[in-house]
């Protein structure tokens, strides 16, 4: 829009140059300076004068493009608004299920990290823990380790074995390199020659994306 | 008489920038207009808002099935089937009277709250969705005891005028499938 000014103030002197008479005839130019002087008022007093139809309809046209121009650069802001308004809706940033591959490959990995990590035979605790030291992380590592520290002796004398399968996932929320699932796990226990128990679970777990895997980083029960 | 001669240049080429301005003015406008309606007519994002649709929907028709006041079992029994089609509506329309008999005289109020819930499938054309609802009912029985009971529900969702009803509801499970 600078450039409509620079329009107004550059085109004056070119007016005076072409004879358009001044706003007090008697005063003949008589040098540069009463150019000057003249090119001083006339810009404040040029409409009132009565320009040719050429020079309005150019002018005219150049308002025309001008407002035109701005018209188009608001319709721009307006449309690249719109366009943020709706691809940064909450459903929209939601991945889950629109992103079928990534979708799925989160509920599986998911799933079969928590079957892993409570999973476990009395005399194979240990290689629940390294799974869970590679599958696991941030809080739920610590609540993990916690746990197990406080149940191993237990579950060694007893002789209990568990069994946990993930029976269904559902991604709640899938963005980027975060996702937050709810799983229903079925879980049996068996202690020695007792008979089995199972018990039912339903957690909500959150995982991050960290070198090209899922890792739970929360577990939290429902 | 220099200014002036430097002032008529620039004034004749003022059109040219004018031009030039309006044209990028004129780019801008057509690329954003585009990027707005590519945006707007996004299937994913389409798709996305019938998953919320969904769920929403979801979460409260098994809400409301998992709620029922003895002293207004009319209103809550209307509920139900309001929130149900297919199958499961005529098994509620049909069980109805018998139903309401039994919860008159329980005297149970059952309230329900969901815990978490998430879409497992949606096949937004056929308009069927299948989704998992972690849920917490409280039952409260005649003599003013309560007792909260866990339960995780699949329900499978149809859509019907334009609306999204349960049509299967059902427990999970638990220990039935063993070594799957």
């Amino acid at each position: 829009m600078t450039w409509l000014l620079r329009d107004e103030s550059t085109r004056k002197p070119a007016a005076v140059a072409d004879g358009t008479p001044g706003p007090e005839p008697g005063t003949a130019p008589a040098d540069d300076t009463a150019v000057d002087a003249v090119d001083v008022s006339e810009a404040e007093s040029d409409g009132d004068q009565a320009p040719s139809r050429g020079r309005l309809s150019v002018r005219l046209r150049r308002i025309a493009v001008a407002v035109l121009a701005v018209a188009l650069v608001l319709a721009g802001c307006g449309f690249f608004y719109g366009a943020h308004q709706v691809r940064s809706t909450a459903s929209a940033r939601n991945r889950a299920l629109t992103d079928t591959e990534a979708t799925t490959r989160v509920a599986g990995d998911v799933g079969n990290a928590l079957a892993r990590v409570f999973s476990y035979t009395p005399d194979g605790l240990d290689a629940a823990e390294r799974s869970a030291r590679s599958v696991l992380d941030g809080r739920a590592a610590r609540q993990y380790a916690e746990l197990l520290g406080r149940i191993r002796a237990e579950l060694t004398e007893q002789r209990v074995t568990l069994s946990t399968q993930a029976v269904r996932v559902g991604v709640l929320e899938l963005d980027g390199d975060s996702a937050r699932l709810l799983v229903f796990l079925d879980q049996v226990a068996r202690r020695d020659r007792a008979a089995a128990t199972s018990a039912a679970a339903q957690l909500t777990v959150t995982a991050r994306w960290e070198h090209d895997r899922w890792r739970i980083v929360d577990i939290r029960t429902r | 008489m220099k200014r002036v001669a430097r002032a008529l240049a620039a004034a004749r080429s003022l059109p040219a920038l004018a031009l030039a301005l309006a044209l990028i003015a004129g780019g801008f406008a057509v690329w954003t207009g585009w990027d707005w309606y590519a945006a707007a007519h996004d299937d994913s994002a389409e798709y996305a808002a019938q998953r919320d649709v969904a769920l929403a929907a979801g979460e409260q028709a098994v809400q409301n099935l998992n709620t029922l006041d003895h002293r207004d079992v009319e209103r809550g029994l209307d509920l139900w089937e309001s929130a149900t089609t297919g199958d499961l509506h005529d098994q509620l329309a049909s069980g109805r009277e018998e139903f309401a008999a039994q919860v008159q005289t329980a005297k149970t109020v059952t309230t329900a709250r969901v815990l978490s819930g998430a879409v497992t499938e949606l096949d937004d054309r056929a308009g069927r969705a299948r989704v998992l609802v972690a849920l917490r009912v409280t039952v409260k029985a005649s003599d003013g005891q309560r007792t909260d009971k866990d339960s995780r529900m699949l329900g499978e969702l149809t859509r019907t005028g334009g609306r999204w009803k349960l049509s299967a509801l059902g427990q999970a499970p638990v220990g039935g499938t063993s070594a799957g």
